[in-house]
């Protein structure tokens, strides 16, 4: 698709940051979304293309906004709830309990 | 509810999730060819950016045979074929102001080029 992801002979972006000793995640959470993403696909729930195209269809502005990881949660997301593993309801459900502090 | 396991996963990364494959699978197009991307805009998956569509370059190197990613999301099956890493001059991707001295190397499936 024509996305925003699509940025080869994009201006305006700014300069390649490099940081410094850069651990590998910065965040906790970080590891638990690879392996999600990537036991996700072990299990043939969607491939690894499949995996992709989820990321690029994030709202425009919010994938310019977005981490590395937090484009592989959102797509991982996407994907569990579009092949059923999980329905809306039970996703819905658990973050109500996560913002009441029962998760 | 499909359940994944702990074996499963320890296999999954012995293989690395490999999505070359081993078939005999005749390419299109050989080290020195020269090709020009197609102009293709799906509105589903590719791997073929906007900025190489119409673009002219040559063959540096045959990958061997994979799976192919826009297929692979539209429900139409693997479709393996070749990569190659073609290069295009800088020039020719944007325009004579860049420096003639500078190419690109990028990874095309075979599905994404003709013969120039």
């Amino acid at each position: 698709m024509n996305g925003v992801h699509d940025m080869g002979g994009m201006h305006g972006l700014g300069p390649i940051v490099r940081e410094e000793n850069e651990p590998v995640f910065h965040k906790e959470w970080e590891k638990r979304a690879l392996a999600l993403a990537r036991a996700m696909m072990g299990g043939e729930h969607f491939n690894l293309d499949e995996f992709r195209h989820a990321m690029e269809r994030i709202e425009p502005s919010r994938y310019l906004r977005s981490s590395y990881y937090e484009r592989w949660l959102e797509g991982t997301i996407t994907l569990l709830l579009e092949k059923g593993v999980i329905t809306q309801d039970e996703f819905d459900a658990r973050l109500s309990d996560l913002a009441k502090g029962e998760g | 509810m499909p359940v994944v396991d702990l074996e499963l996963v320890r296999g999954l990364y012995k293989t690395a999730g490999a999505v070359r494959r081993k078939l005999d699978i005749a390419p299109r197009f050989k080290p020195g060819d020269h090709v020009v991307a197609r102009n293709i805009n799906p509105p589903g998956h590719t791997r073929l950016p906007r900025y190489i569509r119409n673009k002219r370059g040559f063959v540096e190197r045959d990958h061997g045979v994979f799976h192919f990613p826009d297929t692979r999301v539209a429900g139409q099956g693997d479709q393996p074929q070749h990569i190659y890493s073609v290069r295009f001059s800088a020039r020719e991707l944007w325009g004579n102001e860049a420096s003639a001295k500078d190419s690109l190397m990028i990874a095309l499936w075979d599905d994404y080029m003709d013969p120039a």
